[in-house]
């Protein structure tokens, strides 16, 4: 079988963009590591929650889903910041396998609420520039695809200039590295604990709404094998490193998309998760190293 | 987390026991209460399984890998071997146990959230694997029969099956309890607490760690092949994520570490998820054992079994005069 | 206080035995007990839902005739359903089941749709020798099982071998030679098919049946694409390239409904893959139609069963009236499911009527011999029978074409084969490019 360059490249970009929800929620997961020093294995479900809010205001309002983003972001971010003030606050302190526990029962309430409020059934959403696509030779570049990958770097641009440049990123860096010390100095650690859980939760919203208009059906449980795809990621680039999460994103996309080319569809989990066994067994810390305890 | 391991009074031991063993004549010839009951059975073994490991500070999200491993390994010798499934129950847990051991040897230096995501992702791992590469033995998504536990041509066979489990229960309680109150419940202890401390006293995390996987791999891998064999079929289901859920609902709402915990919550959990069905709430009744765990994590920590020592506690304040003092865990001890 | 604990432990085994009472129901003591096996939580439960209430919708016609005469009784009885709540689950199906059996004393079992979910319950039911009349589960082990005794059970649903059998069939002898018409190939030209099925035995099952069709009947197909794909995906793209690369006349997913509309639109919309797709008759369902939208015009469905599709034909006035009853009563869409069980019931009164006893063995050898002529489904020869040696019914499945239309929006079917039931002719779109193209 004569494989064309085009064909390549389109594999290629399909695991680009498939890479770039990776991307977005093992950001998420390591933002909230690095600063509350816990795994949230409900993130799955803030991806879901995110395409249910997407999809809601799409139905209410009719208005381009892209927009949608500036509506579903802040949404989950409040929602977010909730979260960690009624749940994982009143358990800090105590044994860390506390708030793995209860993470898990945050994923009953959340699938199982969503089910109610929004039915069980699968829904979809449709983007208002579907048709358009580019087309190189036989390499087709539709816009959406192109769209999703350009918000995603704005996302992860946007985010670095928040830790890098402003006041508050500068607090939630300082508590992910030495809390004490941050406590110290006079910042607000537990503001810190729900603010980057806000911003987890809103990485998460927004990585649900691609996945929402780029077509994927969603429904109330489909958010737990991206979660787990995101936790593979993260502890192959290293837990509480956002470089590892971007390069791990990108690699764990174009690996899958590969694998189901050359070994077929249903390898594409193995795959994945064959991986995240050969890393743990030669270098457990990742490729960017442990930050944090 | 409850630090030391509950000390039951035996009357109460005895009154459980004898319930546990009237169960049969209370379900009054209803076999599906008494199914009903001996699955319950099997899980308090699985739940029991979980909670060892948990004592040692391990948090497994995925247990139903050796759950699923230890069904389909009995499963497959019985029903390719002829087999008596009595052997090949023990089989199960020992094949459970060797990739409980594997797994381990992967976690056992790293902290918790590391094993809480490898365990998650494991059972994901094996579920594909069975129905994929494995399909070839295991039958993939369409499953392999088992034979059944007791054969329907014994004379009250459903009695004699649940009569069998609960036996295997007392086996499994006498052990853990044995192992928690001596030298491995105390190393499970410092280790959960202090690890670095747990290491100067001269205790190996790492060996009492890996012991804990084995154990309970291997308990979780009877447990499952227990049930299968009841069912008579075994599919891939079985390593579902809610398999894995279940054993840690059932321990931490009856209470985490304790010999008692995992037995109260299992029955407690049990009723309230069969009541809830009877009043016809379908999402709901997982929003609502959600909420349970939830709020029994960050209210009452200790589980269902601390109630009458909070309440005892509470009695001992208000006799005292200080009944608008709260009770600290400390107190309850 | 020990006591204390004592009082929990003995307050809740009180509770468990309340229940023990409470469910008991207290039924009365003549007529049909039938017991219906739905999905009535969990994932399935929209299907279930709809087999519950075809069900109801049947036993009600029946009993509002009088019900069913008796001989050994003497006179007429009714027809009463008892509800199994399976929980989409193997568990809960084996619970609901063993109630069902043991108390409720049910005659007859009906209903059953995952044939996993089957699987794990039909040891009960072959243990107590209950007639099962299974109107679900596309697999054929569910009455060909070598470990446990399955003359009990009747398969009233076609197995995933009739459904890809009869689908390859008609891409054969109506595709093939549109298409080479069309395109001013040679009549003889084999027809290029891609295959994109479900890692399970489903979608192997299906691929199997597809394989053994064209070898045994000389079909000139050419498999140039064998895509598998893990249950649940949602993200086709990269399979969808590499069969594109393949260059296919024809698409055949073997899917669920949730799975082939993000096929299919992926197919359409963003990999350019302008081709016919076919699809095997489970996602026959409204939602399937709205969830594709402009994106499932002009592809095939194998169907028995549509809401929206009356076949001409011998039951064309039968499928428009159930449709109607349906409607009016439950103010929703019959599916193909329930259409089955609705079957079920008649065919369990049938029986009845057949053995003029409700002694099990007499219903047995009544349901193994019965001919029922064909109602809402349309049936090999026009009847209902289970005399093959797997109790199987035998179908006259049909092939649907869907078609858009722009100024109301919607996407409907029309049945385009076999001859006795087609509406219309079969149809190549424009935008249609052989090998893929």
């Amino acid at each position: 079988m004569a494989i064309d360059v085009s064909t390549l490249l389109q594999i290629l970009f399909w695991g680009l963009y498939a890479g770039c929800i990776y991307i977005l929620l093992a950001t998420g997961v390591n933002l909230i590591f690095g600063v509350m020093k816990t795994v949230n294995f409900a993130h799955g479900e803030l991806l879901m929650i995110g395409a249910y809010v997407t999809w809601t205001l799409f139905s209410l309002t009719g208005l381009n889903p892209y927009l949608l983003l500036v509506a579903t972001v802040p949404v989950l971010l409040l929602f977010g910041i909730a979260v960690q003030r009624l749940a994982f606050r009143p358990v800090l302190g105590s044994h860390k396998l506390n708030e793995i526990f209860l993470s898990i029962g945050l994923i009953y309430l959340f699938q199982n609420g969503a089910a109610m409020i929004w039915g069980g059934d699968y829904q979809s959403l449709r983007s208002p520039f579907e048709s358009i696509a580019f087309d190189i030779g036989s390499f087709r570049l539709p816009l959406d695809y192109v769209i999703i990958i350009a918000v995603t770097v704005a996302i992860l641009v946007g985010l670095q200039l928040l830790l890098r440049r402003t006041r508050l990123g500068l607090a939630l860096r300082a508590t992910s590295q030495n809390r004490k010390a941050a406590m110290l100095s006079g910042i607000n650690v537990e503001r810190m604990d729900m603010l980057a859980f806000g911003l987890g939760a809103a990485l998460a919203g927004a990585a649900g709404t691609l996945w929402a208009v780029s077509g994927q059906v969603f429904d109330p449980y489909m958010g737990s094998v991206p979660a787990v795809k995101a936790f593979a990621i993260v502890i192959l680039g290293g837990l509480g490193s956002i470089p590892g999460a971007i390069i791990g994103g990108l690699f764990y996309g174009v690996a899958e998309s590969a694998a189901t080319f050359t070994l077929g569809g249903a390898w594409k989990d193995a795959i994945s998760f064959v991986v995240l066994i050969v890393v743990l067994v030669i270098r457990p810390t990742g490729l960017f190293g442990e930050r944090g305890e | 987390m409850p630090v030391a391991f509950d000390r039951v009074r035996p009357t109460v031991v005895w009154i459980a026991l004898a319930v546990a063993l009237l169960v049969p004549a209370l379900a009054s010839g209803s076999l599906y209460l008494l199914t009903t009951a001996s699955i319950a059975l099997v899980f308090m073994i699985y739940s029991e399984a979980w909670n060892f490991l948990a004592a040692s500070g391990q948090g497994s999200l995925g247990h139903a890998a050796f759950f699923g491993l230890g069904a389909y390994a009995s499963a497959l010798t019985a029903s390719r071997f002829g087999l008596p499934p009595a052997l090949t129950i023990l089989f199960g847990g020992l094949f459970a146990a060797g990739i409980g051991l594997l797994i381990g040897l992967t976690c056992v230096r790293l902290k918790e959230w590391f094993l809480a995501m490898v365990t998650f992702g494991f059972a994901i791992i094996i579920q594909t694997l069975m129905v994929s590469q494995f399909a070839g033995i295991s039958g993939g998504w369409d499953g392999t029969a088992a034979p059944a536990l007791v054969p329907s041509s014994v004379p009250f066979a459903p009695y004699v099956q649940y009569y069998l489990v609960l036996a295997v229960l007392i086996v499994v309680l006498l052990v853990f309890r044995r192992l928690l109150r001596g030298r491995v419940g105390l190393a499970f202890a410092a280790i959960r607490e202090n690890e670095v401390e747990a290491r100067a006293s001269g205790i190996d995390p790492v060996r009492y760690r890996l012991f804990a996987f084995g154990l309970s791999a291997c308990v979780a891998g009877i447990a499952g092949a227990l049930e299968i064999h009841q069912f008579g079929y075994v599919t891939p289901e079985v390593f579902g994520t809610d398999i894995s859920f279940w054993p840690i609902i059932y321990s931490i709402s009856g209470g985490l570490g304790t010999l008692a915990g995992p037995l109260v919550g299992t029955v407690a959990v049990t009723v309230l998820w069969e009541g809830l069905r009877g009043v016809g709430l379908t999402y709901a009744r997982f929003v609502i054992v959600g909420l349970l765990l939830i709020l029994t994590v960050i209210f009452l920590p200790s589980g269902l079994v601390s109630l009458p020592r909070r309440f005892q506690a509470w009695r001992r304040q208000v006799e005292k005069g200080e009944a608008d003092v709260p009770v600290s865990d400390a107190e309850i001890g | 206080m020990r006591t204390a604990l004592i009082a929990i432990v003995i307050g809740l085994l009180l509770v468990m035995a309340c229940f023990a009472g409470c469910t008991q129901q207290s039924v009365p003591a003549a007529g049909l007990k039938l017991g219906v096996v739905a999905s009535m939580t969990g994932p399935a439960s929209t299907t279930g839902k709809d087999v519950w209430q075809s069900a109801q919708l049947a036993a009600d016609e029946i009993n509002a005739r009088g019900g069913v005469f008796v001989k050994s009784l003497g006179k007429n009885v009714t027809i009463q359903l008892v509800q199994g709540d399976d929980e989409s689950t193997r568990e809960g199906g084996i619970k609901a089941v063993t109630k069902m059996i043991t108390d409720d004393k049910v005659d007859v079992l009906t209903g059953g749709f995952s044939s996993a979910v089957v699987t794990a319950h039909e040891s009960i039911v072959a243990d107590h020798g209950v007639p099962y009349i299974i109107t679900g589960a596309s697999s054929s082990t569910v009455t060909r099982r070598t470990d446990i005794n399955t003359s009990t059970m009747f398969h009233h649903a076609p197995i995933t071998d009739a459904s890809a059998s009869q689908t390859t069939i008609f891409v054969d002898e109506v595709m093939r030679p549109a298409i080479n018409a069309k395109f001013g190939r040679p009549a003889d030209q084999p027809l290029h098919l891609a295959v994109i099925y479900q890692d399970s035995p489903f979608g192997k099952g299906a691929l199997d049946a597809i394989k053994a069709t064209i070898a045994a009947k000389g079909l000139k197909i050419q498999l140039v694409a064998e895509e598998p794909y893990k249950m649940g995906e949602t993200d086709y793209r990269t399979t969808l390239t590499s069969v594109k690369a393949k260059g296919p006349d024809v698409v055949y997913p073997i899917a669920f409904l949730n799975e082939e509309v993000p096929m299919l639109t992926q197919a359409r919309r963003d990999v350019g893959l302008n081709t016919i797709f076919l699809a095997v008759e489970c996602v026959d369902d409204p939602d399937y139609y709205k969830g594709l939208g402009q994106y499932g015009d002009y592809s095939i469905i194998e169907s028995r069963f549509s809401a929206y599709a009356v076949p001409k034909g011998s039951i064309n006035a039968n499928v428009g009236e159930y449709q109607k009853d349906y409607i009016a009563r439950f103010n929703a869409s019959p599916g193909m499911m329930g259409a089955a069980t609705y079957e079920g019931v008649y065919i369990a009164a049938a029986a009845l009527e057949k053995a003029g006893t409700t002694d099990q063995a007499a219903l047995l050898s009544a349901i193994g011999s019965i001919q029922v002529p064909e109602m809402v489904e349309s049936m090999r020869n026009g009847t209902i029978s289970f005399g093959n040696q797997y109790h199987e019914s035998q179908f006259n499945l049909f092939m649907e074409q869907l078609r858009w239309d722009a100024a109301t929006q919607t996407l409907r079917p029309k049945i385009v084969w076999p001859a006795e039931l087609k509406e219309t002719e079969f149809q190549i779109p424009d935008w249609y490019r052989p090998g893929g193209v």
